[in-house]
């Protein structure tokens, strides 16, 4: 049977979706390219790596094969004092951050500093680099670029962690895995607003501030405060740990569920966390029959909790 | 359903894919909003389920999102689908097995992936939360074939023109295949920054305003007209429905992160565009309601009638809402908080939800031969929809103004989180109505397939009277 | 239905192709569903314009921001002057704020609405005092500075362009978003209306086929 070909509606069709998306994508996208990275866009693509959410290496979001965030105060090589210097770490293997594979997602001035006098260009996957962020110059503004320390001071990734205590390390990129898989973003934003409440959760990201970090995790249904500056307003570990295992403890009108699982199965000293006896323990206290909440455990420092408060205390 | 999987396509009766997608989808209601009730709950009393990651709020929110968008409202879009597209066609579907396989892949595609997301395999994007594979699943296993079928059916058919309703449901399956594939480029390719933030919204906005609000207006097209015996009011209206919602809902996807550092003109432009989704939902509104004309009794004796038409009222609070909330104006003050939650179940628990059911009722009755077990369950399960969707709308609308408060005055959070408490409750309340609701329908079917009146050939579900 | 590209908006098909057209639907059953083909009602073609002009309107208050700078500039100035030093010293802060408010006032500020909608405090304002000062001293747009607590800092609006290649640090009231707004919709509304028109007659209804 004949029919009517929509000849002009399928046309018109293809018009109207593609002039959409040719305004609606192709448009801001090339106002976004012209944007460089901000100093801390560059430290937050360093510390989280490749991806903050599902990816390959790391299928299960345990947190694997991410970089490690590091203080320095002595030079990893030579053993001189120098000024406190974060140092973000990939062992051998661990997938670089997109600013690195890619380095014009970081903008005018940043790529061309950065390969030139950071030399990322030199840094391999296979054999692990140390990544610092540099202060330099570029127009005569003063901007700051990636430094790859391996080539240019050469620290390597096992000489640095050598040289680190584990107070010292922070593994940052695994706790963002972990922001992700517990769904923190659900009810904390990452986004203080542009127009409000800059009072209360500090100032608002800008244009700059993202360059290398996927997924963003900005969150849109806040039921509980912007933690973009979190570090900021509050520093203390003892406080964050108290706070995932039971949020009751410090805050009784909270919301926020109880994190506790996250210890996994022992604290840091080794000693097995006896769950169920904490529970008792917290219904005691909670009813009046005890005075003082049971001992929260310190967390290992290979286990879920620990990376969750590195990352959170990170969010300066 | 397995014995059609490799059955002769001759041998599959007619229909039988439709049946399987009604079935699944109100199971996937089932699952769904069960998911969201159990959510509330733990918004309501955060130490109801504690200890273990399974039952954590952060592993089953998205959870319930995703089942209730892909389960829910994608399968009862493909059972309308399934049996509209050919009876609109005066054919019959293209491919009756590949609709059987897709219901099928759908089904066990969607059971994996959200067993991966509940252990927390996220890629931690709103609306794409699922991993890149499963969305490469989900595009290339469910959604191809779905096009295929809907397309072939169209293309074979055996009238002169395409009536309002199949232009949109082939324009939405090829719109949802780009919307799915260009949004979930970040993931594919690694885009960062604020490249992937707006992509995120992008494909958040599209999914919502491309497939889940065009089709559930389609399948408003159909019931109305079907039931009620007026002819649709206008096509011209129909003409200027379907082009605005290509033209305006794919466009002001940045509204979404109006508080974001975007470039401001994006910001401006979208937002202009934002308000302008209200064309088209004026445009069908007023056409259904005209349509309607003369025949409102249907909207008392008929539950599909007031199903659709319910919807349909829904879509103008929906629509104010939608369009205006994302100026700056007035963004600045709602963005974030409970409000656009309530806005977003009005939307899809509302307007979408309602429309749904109509076309999941009415066609399972048509293709089954079986009248409605039980009207009086009907009712019940409108009711307790509505009731418990209005309960829900409220509460979080209020706590969402609360929020809103809070968030310009600049009130230390823990006291909003107190003052949202009873709200929270009432919200929990209004969820578990609608999974009460839901259950009731699950049984409804489940006994109209089995017990049902026969429909005689040749006569249509609503014309015949109720035994019970 | 040829195209009538001297008279697109009009009469675009004769008698003949409405014949034509009428047979061609009349043959056709669409599942017992058939369309009319009634005309926009006149309240929803007034309703669409509303809409579009209400989309541009709804767009343009630039409210709910956070003060800027450049409103207390004028408090900033006025802070020194012998008149609040007098109310100073006779009642205290308070008596002070209220003067340099009522010498503003008198001075026919610009930015009156926005003075109203943020008042501070004398104290809040002698914290932000010298950052103004110093703002003004490097002669950049007081406007694009925002006020948070004891800080004034360069707010992250992503507006237009400047001749120097920097952005404007405020929501626009014009921009390029709003110009491309105008163009897209006239080419849809004109589209839509080309459309519509090539419809068959409206005054041509088609029979429901006793359904």
């Amino acid at each position: 049977m004949a029919f009517r070909e929509y000849k002009v509606g399928a046309r018109l069709f293809g018009i109207a979706l593609g002039g959409s998306m040719m305004i609606t994508l192709y448009m801001p996208s090339l106002d976004i390219v012209q944007v460089s990275s901000t100093e801390m866009g560059l430290r937050k693509g360093l510390m989280y790596g490749r991806v903050g959410g599902f990816s390959v290496e790391d299928p299960f979001l345990h947190g694997d094969n991410k970089p490690l965030t590091v203080v320095l105060r002595n030079d990893p090589k030579t053993g001189a004092p120098i000024d406190e210097t974060y140092a973000y770490v990939y062992d051998a293997g661990v997938p670089f951050t997109s600013s690195i594979r890619h380095p014009r997602i970081m903008g005018k001035g940043v790529e061309d500093l950065s390969l030139d006098k950071g030399k990322i260009g030199q840094a391999n996957q296979a054999q692990g680099a140390v990544f610092v962020v540099t202060e330099g110059r570029w127009n005569g503004e003063p901007i700051h670029y990636i430094e790859n320390a391996t080539a240019t001071h050469g620290w390597t990734p096992d000489m640095v962690l050598k040289a680190v205590s584990d107070k010292d390390t922070q593994h940052v990129g695994s706790g963002k895995i972990m922001f992700v898989r517990e769904g923190c973003w659900w009810c904390h934003t990452l986004l203080p607003e542009q127009t409000q409440d800059w009072q209360s959760f500090g100032a608002p990201p800008r244009l700059g501030d993202f360059n290398s970090e996927s997924p963003t995790a900005f969150g849109s249904d806040r039921k509980a405060p912007d933690l973009l500056h979190v570090g900021s307003r509050n520093s203390s570990r003892e406080w964050m740990m108290m706070h995932f295992f039971n949020p009751r403890l410090v805050q009784p009108h909270s919301i926020m569920p109880r994190y506790d699982y996250l210890w996994g199965e022992k604290d840091a000293s080794g000693n097995v966390i006896n769950y169920n006896q904490w529970r008792a323990d917290y219904s005691d206290f909670a009813s009046g029959k005890r005075i003082y909440p049971p001992e929260v455990p310190e967390p290992a420092s290979k286990s879920d909790a620990r990376y969750l408060i590195d990352f959170v205390l990170s969010l300066k | 359903m397995f014995k059609y999987l490799f059955a002769k396509t001759e041998d599959i009766p007619r229909g039988s894919s439709a049946v399987y997608f009604g079935i699944s989808s109100i199971v996937w209601f089932v699952i769904g909003t069960g998911l969201g009730s159990f959510n509330a709950a733990k918004l309501a009393f955060p130490d109801f389920v504690t200890g273990s990651e399974l039952f954590s709020f952060g592993h089953m929110r998205q959870v319930h999102v995703m089942a209730v968008i892909f389960g829910w409202i994608s399968m009862a879009f493909a059972m309308a689908m399934m049996y509209i597209t050919p009876a609109l066609g005066n054919t019959k579907l293209w491919s009756e097995k590949l609709g059987v396989w897709n219901c099928f892949v759908w089904n066990a595609g969607l059971s994996i992936a959200l067993t991966c997301l509940w252990s927390g395999m996220s890629s931690g994007r709103e609306y794409s939360d699922f991993p890149w594979f499963i969305d490469l699943i989900i595009l290339f296993g469910v959604i191809v074939p779905l096009g295929i079928n809907v397309w072939m059916t169209v293309i074979k058919r055996r009238t002169q023109g395409i009536y309002t309703t199949n232009w949109f449901f082939a324009s939405a399956v090829f719109m949802l295949f780009i919307v799915l594939f260009v949004g979930n480029l970040p993931e594919y390719f690694q885009l960062t920054g604020l490249t992937e933030a707006y992509l995120t919204w992008w494909f958040a906005h599209n999914v919502l305003g491309l497939w889940i609000t065009p089709v559930a207006a389609a399948i408003a097209y159909y019931t109305v007209p079907k039931i009620t015996g007026n002819p649709l009011y206008s096509h011209r209206i129909g003409h200027l429905h379907f082009w605005s919602v290509v033209v305006f809902y794919s466009t002001p996807a940045a509204h979404h992160l109006m508080s974001s550092p975007l470039p401001e003109w994006l910001k401006s432009f979208a937002s202009v565009e934002g308000v302008l989704i209200l064309v088209p939902a004026i445009a069908f509104v007023s056409n259904l309601l005209l349509t309607m004309t003369g025949k409102w009794r249907f909207f008392v004796d008929n539950v599909e009638i007031k199903f659709t038409i319910t919807g349909v009222l829904m879509a103008i609070p929906l629509n104010m809402q939608g369009g205006f909330q994302q100026t700056r104006a007035i963004n600045w003050y709602i963005h974030g908080t409970g409000w656009i939650v309530a806005h977003a179940h009005l939307a899809l628990l509302g307007f979408s939800t309602f429309l749904e059911a109509a076309a999941v009722y009415y066609g399972l009755q048509t293709i089954m031969r079986r009248k409605l077990y039980s009207l009086a369950l009907a009712n019940f399960h409108f009711w307790f929809l509505l009731i418990g969707f209005t309960i829900y709308w409220i509460s979080m609308t209020i706590a969402g103004l609360i929020q809103g408060a809070g968030k310009i005055y600049e009130v230390p959070y823990i006291d909003v989180v107190i003052a949202e408490h009873p709200y929270m409750i009432a919200r929990w309340v209004g969820g578990t109505m609608v999974f009460t609701g839901n259950l009731v329908w699950l049984y409804n079917m489940w006994m109209t397939a089995r017990e049902g009146t026969v429909i005689p050939a040749g006569r249509l579900p609503h014309e015949i009277a109720y035994e019970r | 239905m040829a195209w009538k590209f001297d008279n697109p908006l009009f009469s675009l098909s004769d008698e003949e192709q409405n014949d034509k057209a009428r047979k061609l639907w009349e043959a056709e059953g669409l599942g017992g569903i058939t369309e009319d083909n009634n005309r926009l009602p006149r309240p929803v073609v007034w309703l669409l314009g509303l809409t579009i002009i209400s989309a541009f309107l709804m767009t343009f208050p630039l409210w709910g921001q956070r003060p800027q700078a450049a409103i207390y500039a004028e408090y900033v100035a006025a802070m020194d002057s012998p008149r609040v030093q007098a109310a100073q010293a006779a009642g205290g802060d308070q008596a002070a704020m209220a003067e340099i408010v009522r010498i503003v006032r008198e001075g026919q500020s610009k930015y009156e609405a926005l003075q109203v909608r943020h008042p501070l405090s004398m104290n809040e304002l002698r914290l932000v005092k010298d950052q103004i000062i110093e703002l003004q001293n490097s002669r950049v747009d007081l406007e694009e500075y925002t006020i948070v607590g004891y800080k004034v800092l360069l707010a992250n609006f992503e507006g237009n362009w400047k001749a120097d290649g920097t952005r404007e640090r405020k929501q626009p009231w014009w921009d390029k978003g709003y110009t491309i707004d105008i163009f897209y919709v006239t080419y849809f509304c004109l589209a839509v209306m080309i459309a519509v028109k090539r419809l068959p007659n409206y005054r041509w209804q088609p029979v429901h086929h006793g359904h």
